[in-house]
């Protein structure tokens, strides 16, 4: 298992941005968003310059934000160590995806490690206050999920897989889940949506082929640090480890849980992939239940990588 | 260290048939803004006017004072925005004979 290359005991004082990481040997990209949007992007479905070819699941993932996480009780919240955080902001729409998109390729293949300080929020609601007993936030009920997606592609045909998991914060009724998920299919792609592969109707998700492709991570409840209020912004630290040589994930951490994802098959697709050598991808996504809006908020990011 | 831009794309190819108005951006980052509208289609007789709006907080909205933009029939126009608060966002109304327009609009910021 990784241990920490940075730890508090080799960091000078010009790192101290990257104190609060644990980056395997070589950062391949540290992103602050007080320094701007750092290549994330929206993702858009394939298309040949005609939008309306794109599936409507993939056409309007929403651009990212810069925001200063700011809020109409307190104003402005700031991030973790400066103004800005990366937004990603769905549509006040039950089942809306927003998903943003780093894309790079690998120069070798082997451990790739992404770390973030991140949080999630409702957009503040006259939620009402039927059963609110001063302290848990109606609103936090409000949030539906948000998803961690790498995509990978080894050499010029594949195999490609797409290393996925899911914080289900509640249900598509509003119940808290509050657990790690992943899928058990793999992301459709737009090939396969033109052949009809894809389930789900309304509740199509993005990262999986029917919606009930999802199982629990064991060991994976994990209630995060909603804080009552949509307006109170937490940080939280995750920590992602995948090996692009054996196609897995190896741990996951948020806190002070950790995931071993090692024995986890992550879906492959059957047919290889050209057009996409050494493809090295990470996705954002946040996703909404409720017709209200729902935002993932980034500090900064970094990704490592150990070769 | 160079200015930042970014160009948002609110709106991709997206049909609307009555009032509407684009989806909250923050852009307090940012020191101008610059909206374009690029009607792909739009049925005959209907005109759009576009009227940017700002806010403090994303969820309540006024007018920012710029002229609305008017547009009838397919083409792009663009309005330059300076000294708004943290949210943009554009209150688009249709006036004319009622109808549908197909839209990609833009907002490109600089700060």
């Amino acid at each position: 298992m990784h241990s920490a290359a940075g730890g508090a005991g080799r960091t000078r004082p010009a790192d101290v941005r990257l104190s609060k990481f644990s980056p395997l040997p070589r950062v391949l990209y540290f992103d602050d968003f007080d320094e701007g949007m750092n290549g994330w992007c929206e993702l858009v479905g394939n298309h040949t310059g005609n939008l309306d070819q794109i599936r409507p699941i993939a056409k309007d993932f929403r651009p990212p934000q810069l925001s200063s996480c700011t809020f109409f009780d307190i104003g402005t919240h700031g991030s973790v160590d400066g103004t800005y955080a990366l937004k990603l902001a769905t549509r006040p729409q039950a089942n809306h995806s927003a998903v943003a998109i780093k894309r790079m390729t690998y120069a070798a293949r082997g451990l790739v490690q992404f770390e973030a300080y991140l949080t999630f929020k409702s957009e503040p609601v006259m939620a009402g206050d039927r059963g609110w007993d001063g302290n848990q936030a109606p609103s936090e009920r409000l949030f539906g999920e948000f998803t961690l997606s790498n995509d990978i592609c080894v050499g010029e045909t594949g195999p490609r897989c797409h290393g996925v998991i899911r914080y289900r914060n509640t249900d598509a009724d509003g119940s808290l889940v509050q657990r790690w998920i992943r899928p058990t299919s793999v992301e459709p792609t737009t090939k396969m949506d033109r052949l009809g592969l894809v389930k789900g109707g309304a509740r199509q998700d993005f990262f999986s082929l029917r919606p009930e492709d999802w199982v629990a991570v064991r060991g994976g409840r994990q209630p995060l640090c909603f804080n009552e209020t949509a307006s109170k912004v937490n940080w939280h630290y995750v920590r992602w480890l995948f090996d692009t040589s054996r196609l897995r994930s190896l741990e996951f951490q948020c806190n002070d849980m950790r995931l071993d994802l090692r024995d986890v098959i992550v879906p492959t697709y059957q047919e290889p992939y050209r057009g996409i050598a050494n493809l090295l991808n990470l996705y954002v996504a946040v996703r909404t239940h409720a017709n209200v809006r729902n935002f993932l908020y980034l500090d900064s990011v970094l990704v490592s990588v150990d070769w | 260290m160079l200015r930042r831009s970014f160009t948002a794309v609110l709106e991709k190819g997206s049909t609307f048939d009555g009032d509407f108005a684009t989806e909250p951006y923050e852009a307090g980052w940012a020191l101008e803004a610059r909206w374009f509208v690029n009607v792909l289609r739009a049925d005959d007789g209907l005109e759009l006017s576009f009227v940017p709006q700002v806010s403090p907080d994303g969820s309540r909205w006024c007018d920012s004072g710029e002229e609305a933009m008017r547009l009838c029939g397919a083409g792009l126009a663009s309005l330059p925005m300076r000294n708004f608060g943290s949210w943009l966002r554009l209150d688009a109304r249709m006036v004319g004979t009622p109808g549908s327009a197909t839209l990609i609009i833009y907002l490109a910021l600089k700060g």
